[in-house]
């Protein structure tokens, strides 16, 4: 095992293999509280990569119901009560969040998926704590989840008047989840054949079809389980970014780097995807003018999901702001107040990254904003709320400009036969 | 979801599992996706129709439990500030459009 640095747990943290970064980081941010689980991307992702036979179980990009929800079913219960089991008691935070890049959550006292395999796992081989999921796991995705019962007796198949059926009477929310490239990859570590690599140019995560085997520690290990087996090529697979089209090399690009199919297919506009830099020590390079980085070191409103798996993802979100603290705080860890505060209450700046969402399917490398002047001034929800006629630019990667967003307050000219009327 | 009868010693079923949720956290689900929607540029009766839509369970939820009403009163409090701007997006004028690249040459 070498020693690495994990900021997301604001700690150095053992990993199989030496930290390598690459140049630039896929990265992402989901806003939950605009999501509505109609399952835009789910489907585009579908419809591009897993619609061969094989692959009928496979959704690389997939939106659940939490808590109820999950696919494969119970994934993150699962793998959370076996740390739990590792480490009885000690999967907590330590610290307290803090404005740096550093240690932007605290510090994470508990034991990381690959610490506690060398103190449970035998043999010495096994690098990475996690569970292979079931069949009737993977089956079925969402059938239900929104629903305590089914009808008595009915099974496998979709209740025609299921809008009918009782719903949870308590909070829930939709959490849409595609792999999360991370930085330190629990498929990577755990692939027997090293059949799984991150690109260097961009850290997205692929597996050679050509040299793995199926053996499936890549789907045991993967906390987040989006690493896929298929049976009637003995292979797996997993999420590949659409990565014709980060590169630019889709033809549809024209050169210019586009977000993936299910970003681009967001009809909520609850997601941004982008390339983040990376310093040496694979921390977020500072590029304050990057949306990304804004929202997820300035503003402080994205966090990882589950950091505590100690695989550093790149995936990001917004969390919803109406579900109990204690659970968002074990899932995206101990930033959430202030995450939610900062989203609840905008700042200017934050208001007009947010009108950067789903205006394009360029990926945005810079943002400027144009301020112009104040146009409201109020209160919403007991909170204080300025509206200013700003207009926020988006740059490409070649630093040309893509769309803009202008806030303007809409003039009615009132037509000639009524210019005299009150 | 349940496609067996529940396991009563299985920890991960969620059978009779009690969670923290009372119409105070409906509410604000409701005013979350009151402003969220509103902020996109929705008008009173779209909005109104995403609760009133079966389909959106979240939505759906908070309308039957609230009643037209308080969603209303929810949406105008929104529309009362996100209404009164428009967002105008303006696509940059392309270039001379660039030529595909629909194969990657082998040198």
């Amino acid at each position: 095992m070498s020693t690495v640095k994990n900021w997301q747990l604001g700690r150095d943290m053992n990993y199989p293999y030496d930290a390598r970064f690459p140049k630039q980081q896929f990265a992402f941010v989901f806003n939950i509280n605009r999501c509505i689980a109609c399952q835009s991307c789910t489907m585009a992702c579908k419809s591009t990569w897993t619609f061969n036979k094989g692959q009928e179980h496979m959704w690389w990009a997939n939106v659940e119901t939490k808590p109820y929800g999950g696919y494969p079913k119970w994934w993150d219960a699962k793998i959370l009560e076996k740390l739990e089991d590792a480490n009885p008691g000690g999967q907590v935070w330590g610290g307290k969040p803090a404005d740096g890049r550093d240690k932007p959550y605290g510090t994470f006292e508990g034991q990381t998926i690959f610490e506690a395999a060398q103190r449970t796992l035998t043999p010495d081989s096994a690098r990475v704590l996690g569970y292979l999921p079931t069949d009737e796991e993977w089956n079925a995705p969402n059938i239900y989840e929104d629903n305590p019962i089914g009808k008595k007796g009915v099974r496998n198949k979709i209740d025609e008047t299921g809008e009918q059926l009782p719903v949870h009477n308590t909070w829930f929310f939709y959490l849409a989840r595609i792999c999360n490239h991370c930085s330190y990859p629990a498929c990577l570590a755990a692939c027997p054949r090293k059949a799984i690599y991150k690109r260097a140019e961009d850290g997205i995560v692929l597996l050679d079809q050509a040299e793995c085997r199926g053996y499936r520690k890549c789907v045991e290990a993967c906390p987040y389980k989006k690493s896929m087996y298929r049976g009637n090529t003995r292979t797996s697979e997993k999420c590949i970014a659409c990565y014709p089209r980060v590169e630019g090399t889709d033809p549809e690009s024209g050169g210019e780097p586009m977000e993936t199919r299910c970003m681009s297919a967001c009809i909520g506009q609850i997601r941004m995807q982008g390339l983040v830099k990376l310093a040496e020590d694979g921390t977020w390079a500072e590029d304050r003018q990057n949306p990304l980085y804004f929202m997820v070191h300035v503003a402080k409103v994205a966090l990882p999901l589950y950091p505590q798996f100690g695989t550093q993802p790149n995936g990001y979100y917004i969390p919803p702001r109406w579900v109990a603290r204690p659970y968002l705080r074990q899932m995206f860890g101990p930033g959430v107040d202030r995450a939610i505060e900062n989203y609840v209450s905008p700042s200017r700046e934050l208001l007009a990254v947010l009108q950067l969402f789903r205006r394009s399917n360029r990926i945005i490398y810079k943002y400027e904003i144009k301020e112009g002047p104040k146009i409201y001034e109020g209160s919403l929800h007991g909170k204080k709320v300025e509206l200013y006629n700003d207009t926020v630019i988006a740059f490409g990667k070649s630093g040309r400009e893509i769309f803009r967003t202008t806030v303007e307050e809409p003039i009615h000219v009132r037509p000639n036969i009524h210019a005299n009327s009150i | 979801m349940p496609f067996d009868d529940p396991e009563i010693d299985d920890p991960n079923e969620l059978v009779g599992v009690e969670l923290p949720g009372d119409e105070t956290v409906t509410l604000e689900m409701a005013a979350a996706f009151a402003d969220e929607f509103a902020q996109l540029g929705f008008t009173r009766p779209q909005i109104l129709g995403l609760f009133r839509r079966a389909e959106y369970t979240g939505a759906y939820q908070a309308w039957t439990l609230l009643g037209e009403e308080a969603i209303a009163t929810l949406v105008d409090e929104s529309l009362a500030v996100w209404g009164r701007v428009r967002y105008v997006v303006t696509d940059a004028v392309a270039d001379e459009a660039v030529p595909a690249r629909l194969f990657r040459s082998r040198s």
